[in-house]
């Protein structure tokens, strides 16, 4: 055939070799993050959402170095103490740098949510994509795995990549304050809430995405869930506050659960149980105002499936597959 | 009936019509023309949604932009989709019915009598949102014919129409132009419409390039000389004949062997010498056609490729 | 071509709610073109889903090349290619991307799914458009790339549905070429859904018309379009009393009239009946236009099988 001096250009039909159709959630996952990896702007967020942390290691940074080049305290005893600076470095409570960290990068999640999640299945809807997929070897749950899966998967490495630079940087530079044998397990923990962080916000994303024809309708959605939680959360710190100095311990008590009543207080939430912790000021600076204290673990952790798994209950009721044809 | 004189109808830059005169009778009139053509702009014009931009449009020597007169003779059948659907058929073309003026009581039997010349009688009572897009053409079609107007347009009024229903709807156009309406049909659908009617009015990127009967048309295309067909299975002696006469342009030899091809520019003359070439020299003619002379070909010629 | 058939259902039965939209249905379909015909609502939406392995059969049951429709959906789906009625894409994407993305989601590697969608955007006429978002493309270049996507992994089977819905003459013609051109030099299988019987005419050889849920008819079109004795119709420049009188003198019987045409019989082959035709003519003073072996179009024929 390749001897006839005029190539045969008429179509040509393809007997090559299919891979058989059991791992089709994973191309369609695959398409999502060739396609979102590439978003400047998730890059910008993660870097936005890692600002607690860049700024906390500056100052770990410069007071490190200035500790160290500053003459030790004499005390009476005779005995080299630590100076001021180093007696910073010590108390350091290096799980509620984590707790901040994450606390302080949920807004910067929900943009990442909105300009990588939150347009999946809308813009399908609109484009009327379901048709193409259901008329391949591919159903209802290989799309929904599909499309959770490459949004699942590229929050993930937007959230981590912030908290595992920060968690790389201190067990190799602050072993000796404390830094692993504070808690042996913190890198397990905090792959644990990046993993639940990145869940949530990417069931959500899918299910509001399922409810609408537009992108910019679901982000708008979105971005009003978050909100308007956050708003009530904002509340119940005042309330906080208020019951600071005179509250009674019930009302105390209602309160600080409620308190984690919004998409970024579940993730706060789960942070402080899971690494123990109620958390500090953050960056150190003194307030009078007492935190927080973490809430039961398994409450937050149940809560936290329950709305994973009602959001996409929500996307597997709205993705009808019923009409492929007319 | 409809008379359009120079007119055109320009869009910032682009073009609508450019420069149409023409006149629409009675009888089914198909209006033909690509995407873009002009066609929409032409029936918005005869509607009185637009004003040409210049030269004049009359129905029934009346001006018909925003004149409340002309509009009682008019019915339009849009080929826009959108209707309100969580109405009944019923319900909305008797909302169009009052909208036109009759009241409560009138609208109820003529929007009976519409659903029953429509075929729509038994399933008009279930909302639009569950209509097929056939459904939804018949209740367009009442709508329009609810005030009787002498005039109808329709803008692709067989799409999305089974045979079934593509058969109904022209027998009952056919029934409105026999009693002497002016139906004007846009159509991209060139067998069907053939079916409908001989006149034509083809437009080409605003312009007119055709008005009138199909047949006149096709004799008058000079460049394109007639093909006609001859199946026989001595299709060389046959040829060997043809080729001896002046007026047949070229033979050509069908590669299955049983039919030849030929063209003129003088299809009568031809046909005049026929007889001989099968009673005179005995040669077999299993059949005759003539394969440009239908309304796709014309198009084509006229369109270009 | 294989002897297996492209698929054969049996006794099937669908219902949707109280609707029942196939009832009882059983049909082989053929190698080759089939043009599937039938009025709206009557089950031949049902009958291509039910081809997908889409539907839940309230009884019987059937293959497509060899797979039970019931569970093996998705390995009929492999072999299958659908061009919707609808448009549909996926939003974001050029053509390439789309039609590559598409392949790869019948199974294709990815280096192969890409490659090959170059060269079915090339051959459905899309060449040039290639790089630009299908968001961009006009009704023609639409039709044009859900066949594209419907080729790409190489099916057996090239389910059409309304081919040629919106485009223009031009448009209507070229992809029917195009249509033409693959199934009958490639040997493709082709299922056509659409109510444009010339199109169906000029692409498939059977039909399979579906009435009520049952199957009404099916067969060659030349077979269903013959008409029994083969009459004649013959077209004359005008209307011609004398012509029809003279030829009846000579043997023919006139069956029908319409103005300038008439429909005779007589015995004969068509090439002794049209040299009755001329007789007839040169004694009158008539003048033959056309001459043919009536047959019904596909219409008419699909119009009297229904009813």
């Amino acid at each position: 055939m390749s001897s006839a001096p005029i190539a045969d250009l008429s179509y040509r039909n393809y007997d090559g070799a299919l891979e058989s159709p059991n791992k089709l959630w994973w191309v369609i996952a695959r398409q999502i993050l060739r396609v979102s990896l590439k978003k400047r702007i998730l890059w910008v967020m993660s870097f936005l959402a890692g600002s607690y942390f860049a700024i906390m290691m500056a100052i770990f940074f410069f007071t490190e170095r200035m500790s160290q080049s500053t003459a030790p305290m004499m005390t009476g005893s005779n005995m080299p103490a630590m100076n001021p600076l180093q007696q910073l470095m010590d108390r350091i409570i290096w799980k509620d740098q984590f707790v901040h960290g994450i606390s302080m990068g949920q807004m910067w999640f929900l943009i990442m949510s909105l300009v990588v999640g939150v347009g999946t299945i809308a813009n399908d809807n609109r484009a009327n994509a379901l048709l193409v997929y259901l008329s391949k070897p591919c159903d209802k749950k290989d799309y929904l795995l599909g499309k959770w899966m490459g949004v699942f998967l590229t929050l993930l490495i937007g959230m981590s990549i912030p908290s595992l630079f920060f968690y790389a940087y201190g067990i190799l530079s602050y072993r000796d304050y404390g830094f692993f044998t504070g808690d042996k397990l913190l890198l397990f923990k905090l792959l644990f809430l990046l993993v639940t962080n990145a869940a949530i916000y990417a069931s959500l994303a899918i299910g509001i995405s399922s409810l609408f024809n537009q992108g910019r309708l679901a982000g708008a959605t979105m971005a009003a869930v978050y909100f308007l939680s956050n708003f009530f959360t904002q509340a119940m710190s005042g309330a906080w506050m208020a019951f600071q100095d005179d509250g009674n311990a019930t009302a105390k008590g209602i309160v600080s659960k409620l308190f984690y009543g919004s998409v970024d207080g579940l993730n706060i939430g789960l942070a402080k149980s899971t690494l123990a912790t109620s958390g500090s000021p953050p960056f150190g600076i003194p307030d009078r105002m007492e935190q927080v204290p973490a809430p039961p673990f398994l409450a937050a952790f149940a809560i936290i499936i329950i709305v994973s798994m009602l959001s996409m209950l929500i996307a597997w009721k709205r993705v009808r597959a019923v009409e492929v044809v007319g | 009936m409809i008379e359009l004189q120079n007119a055109s109808r320009w869009y910032g830059q682009v073009i609508g019509l450019n420069d149409v005169t023409c006149k629409i009778e009675p009888g089914v009139t198909a209006l033909l023309g690509v995407n873009g053509a002009g066609k929409t702009t032409l029936m918005r014009l005869i509607t009185g949604q637009m004003m040409p931009t210049t030269g004049s449009i009359t129905v029934c020597g009346i001006e018909p932009f925003c004149n409340p007169e002309v509009f009682r003779k008019i019915g339009y059948c849009p080929d826009i989709d959108n209707f309100y659907e969580h109405l009944s058929g019923r319900q909305f073309v008797e909302a169009m019915a009052r909208m036109s003026g009759f009241d409560a009581a009138e609208s109820k039997t003529r929007t009976q009598e519409m659903m029953v010349k429509v075929g729509m009688a038994e399933r008009c009572d279930k909302i639009i949102l569950g209509y097929s897009k056939g459904m939804r053409q018949r209740i367009k079609l009442a709508q329009a014919m609810l005030h009787e107007p002498d005039i109808i347009l329709l803008d692709e009024p067989l799409n999305g129409l089974d045979p079934i229903g593509r058969r109904e709807l022209m027998d009952l156009l056919n029934i409105l132009a026999k009693q002497g309406k002016t139906i004007l049909v846009s159509s991209h659908i060139l067998f069907e419409v053939e079916q409908m009617t001989r006149n034509i009015l083809l437009l080409h990127r605003g312009r007119l390039l055709a008005s009138g009967d199909l047949r006149v048309i096709r004799e008058l295309i000079d460049k394109h000389p007639h093909r006609i067909r001859i199946q026989t299975d001595r299709p060389r002696d046959v040829a060997e004949k043809l080729v001896a006469l002046p007026y047949v342009q070229s033979v050509h030899l069908d590669a299955r062997g049983n039919a030849i091809e030929l063209r003129t520019k003088s299809p009568a003359e031809f046909y005049e010498e026929l007889p001989k070439l099968c009673l005179d020299h005995g040669l077999p003619i299993e059949g005759i056609s003539s394969p440009d002379n239908n309304l796709e070909s014309v198009f084509r010629y006229l369109v270009g490729e | 071509m294989s002897s297996v058939s492209v698929a054969s259902i049996q006794n099937l039965t669908v219902r949707y709610g109280r609707f029942t939209a196939l009832d009882n249905f059983s049909v082989e379909v053929p190698n080759g073109c089939v043009g599937l015909l039938g009025p709206n609502g009557a089950g031949k939406t049902t009958l291509i889903k039910t081809l997908l392995g889409f539907i839940d059969a309230a009884a019987g049951g059937g293959t497509v090349f060899g797979h039970d429709i019931k569970k093996d959906g998705r390995l009929i789906r492999q072999k299958i290619g659908l061009m919707p009625e609808q448009d549909c894409h996926i939003p974001g994407m050029s053509a390439v991307q789309f039609v590559a993305f598409a392949g790869e989601l019948a199974g294709m590697p990815a280096a192969q799914a890409l490659r090959r969608a170059h060269e079915v955007l090339e051959y459905c006429g899309l060449g040039e458009a290639r790089y630009r978002n299908v968001e961009t493309y006009s009704t023609g270049m639409k039709q044009r790339i859900k066949l594209a996507q419907a080729l790409i992994h190489g099916p057996k089977l090239l389910l059409l549905d309304e081919p040629t819905n919106g485009l223009d003459p031009q448009g209507r013609e070229d992809m029917l070429e195009l249509v033409r051109s693959i199934t009958h030099e490639k040997e493709l299988n082709v299922i056509v859904s659409s109510h444009l019987l010339p199109d169906i005419e000029r692409i498939c050889d059977h039909v399979i018309v579906v009435v009520g849920g049952k199957l009404r008819t099916e067969g060659l079109i030349r077979d269903l379009k013959k008409i029994e004795g083969h009459p004649c119709d013959i077209e004359l420049r005008e209307a011609s009393p004398a012509f029809v009188a003279a030829i009846e003198t000579l043997g023919a019987t006139l069956l029908e009239s319409k103005g300038y045409r008439y429909r005779i019989q007589a015995p004969g082959t068509p090439d002794q009946v049209s040299k009755l035709a001329f007789q007839a003519a040169r004694q009158t003073g008539a003048q033959v236009r056309e001459f043919s072996v009536a047959e019904r179009s596909l219409e008419d024929a699909f119009l009297e099988a229904i009813r």
